[in-house]
């Protein structure tokens, strides 16, 4: 295959989220000596975004966005450790802590944005839900991140967004990290009301919103 | 003995009640607290609100069990007392209940998702839905509904779970959003295609409930309707949660809008109507009277 239609069907191996052929196109990548992030950049990013947009014409669902983020990491696995070997830095978006807020359980949300963001190429610090407010800082400090996301799907439990603020404020760290919310219960109102960085309806607009974020920055 | 509710509602709209949860965390249920577990902590409270809706005219209260699947349950570490709490919250139901009005067992989703998305396998959603049917059934509930699934593989678990463990009749409702081309679950199932597995599979009624506001709820029965010929359910929320000035919760559509789209969803054909999130008594009062005057 030349590199052309490799590209061509690396992208569509994400679009049909089909892992084994996404993993074998990598190995034949890395086979043929070619150069790894351009074929992350024009091969199976195009393929993430195609999903995002086909997700947001009502074309796409819930399962066909996780099937294509699972094929988009089954391709990274078989990328980052050849870049690693080969001391190339991998195209990275960031590192960024998620998780559901304290008292409540609900993670199916929180766990997409989790799996888009990782196939947008951030680098992604899973908390789980129901996770103690301080363990959101705990961990962005310890790791380094730069964006926090909380998720509530609750109306009782959306208030922890708030107090996480104020939280980061009392400590002296809220210019530190972009905050974003997102849940059932959440808006864009209320992300300004509370002074989050930024609310996202769904897991796309998520990854949209981190990356005009970034790259405003 | 009532008359099946399946047999009344061939004669006229019957009426559910509204929101559960809101009505618990008003009464002072702490935030992420398990409203399942309240059926045995403090009964009387839930006692009190399916009072509340049987006196604003609901024929049918659904029992305070939405969360009591015991994987759902898991996540409060409460999975041993399935059976228990959901016995318990039929028979606080069945006490509260006049003459004449019925109890549904209330069975909402488990959360997680089966395999290839999850961790789950069928027969493991199955196992959890039929445990939580026979403590309905124990307790003495008339109906099962199993309500408010975005997961069509999930919502045909339960109800094969519920049926294999009662003889019960089992509703089934699903949670739709709206789409320029039409209404899908979160997992992409249509209408029509939930509409007919359901009814293939032995639901004795199905419909749509949540986050659909009651304007939207009218386009989303009329496909149900084509889809079907078991009578429809449609409780739809009062719009989306907003938080006021004083940070309370509240919802966007306000009573006069809601009950205003009542008479078209009945129109649209559905058999059974009620409210979901963001409805209180006020709402099922009012619906009431709308229905009443519909009838007439």
């Amino acid at each position: 295959m030349n590199k052309s239609d490799l590209l061509t069907s690396m992208n569509k191996a994400i679009v049909a989220g089909d892992r084994a052929v996404a993993a074998s196109l990598a190995a034949e990548a890395v086979r043929s000596g070619l150069d790894l992030p351009e074929v992350i950049e024009k091969g199976y990013v195009p393929g993430i975004q195609k999903v995002g947009e086909l997700w947001e014409q009502g074309e796409y669902f819930l399962p066909e966005l996780i099937s294509s983020a699972e094929a988009m990491k089954a391709a990274m696995a078989v990328l980052e450790p050849e870049m690693h070997r080969q001391k190339i830095e991998a195209p990275k978006g960031g590192r960024v802590v998620i998780g559901t807020v304290e008292g409540d359980i609900h993670d199916i949300g929180k766990n997409l944005v989790a799996s888009m963001l990782q196939a947008a190429g951030y680098e992604v610090f899973d908390l789980g839900a129901d996770v103690k407010l301080e363990r959101f800082i705990e961990q962005a400090e310890a790791v380094g991140a730069g964006t926090i996301c909380l998720s509530a799907l609750l109306t009782t439990t959306m208030a922890g967004q708030k107090r996480f603020i104020g939280l980061l404020r009392d400590k002296g760290l809220r210019d530190k990290y972009k905050v974003l919310v997102g849940g059932a219960p959440a808006s864009r109102k209320w992300a300004d009301e509370i002074g989050a960085d930024g609310y996202a309806e769904n897991a796309v607009a998520a990854v949209k919103l981190l990356k005009s974020l970034t790259e405003r920055a | 003995m009532n008359a099946p509710l399946l047999e009344l509602v061939k004669n006229r709209v019957v009426l559910f009640d509204g929101a559960m949860g809101t009505e618990l965390m008003a009464r002072g249920l702490p935030q992420g607290a398990s409203p399942d577990a309240w059926t045995i902590e403090r009964p009387d409270l839930v006692r009190e609100v399916h009072e509340a809706y049987f006196a604003a005219g609901s024929d049918v209260v659904s029992t305070n069990s939405f969360g009591a699947s015991p994987i759902k349950l898991a996540g409060h570490g409460l999975e041993g007392r399935a059976h228990e709490l959901n016995r318990a919250a039929a028979r606080l139901a069945r006490d509260a209940a006049p003459a004449g009005r019925y109890v549904a067992g209330s069975m909402g989703p488990t959360g997680k998702f089966m395999k290839p998305q999850g961790d789950y396998t069928e027969e493991e959603f199955s196992a959890a839905f039929a445990e939580q049917a026979r403590g309905l059934a124990d307790g003495g509930v008339d109906v099962l509904l199993i309500e408010t699934q975005y997961d069509l593989r999930e919502a045909l678990a339960a109800l094969r779970g519920a049926r294999s463990a009662t003889a019960l009749p089992v509703f089934v409702t699903m949670t739709f959003n709206a789409f320029p081309r039409g209404y899908f679950t979160l997992m992409g199932d249509t209408v029509a295609r939930a509409a007919a597995e359901l009814e293939r599979n032995g639901a004795q009624a199905v419909g749509a409930n949540c986050t659909l506001n009651s304007e939207q709820m009218v386009g989303c029965v009329r496909a149900i309707r084509q889809a079907t010929t078991l009578p429809v359910i449609a409780q739809a929320n009062a719009g989306q949660p907003i938080i006021g000035e004083d940070g309370r919760v509240g919802y966007s559509q306000g009573l006069d809008d809601y009950v205003r789209f009542v008479p078209e969803i009945v129109r649209a054909g559905a058999g059974f109507v009620g409210g979901c999130c963001g409805t209180n008594p006020s709402y099922i009062r009012a619906m009431a009277r709308v229905i009443q005057k519909e009838r007439s």
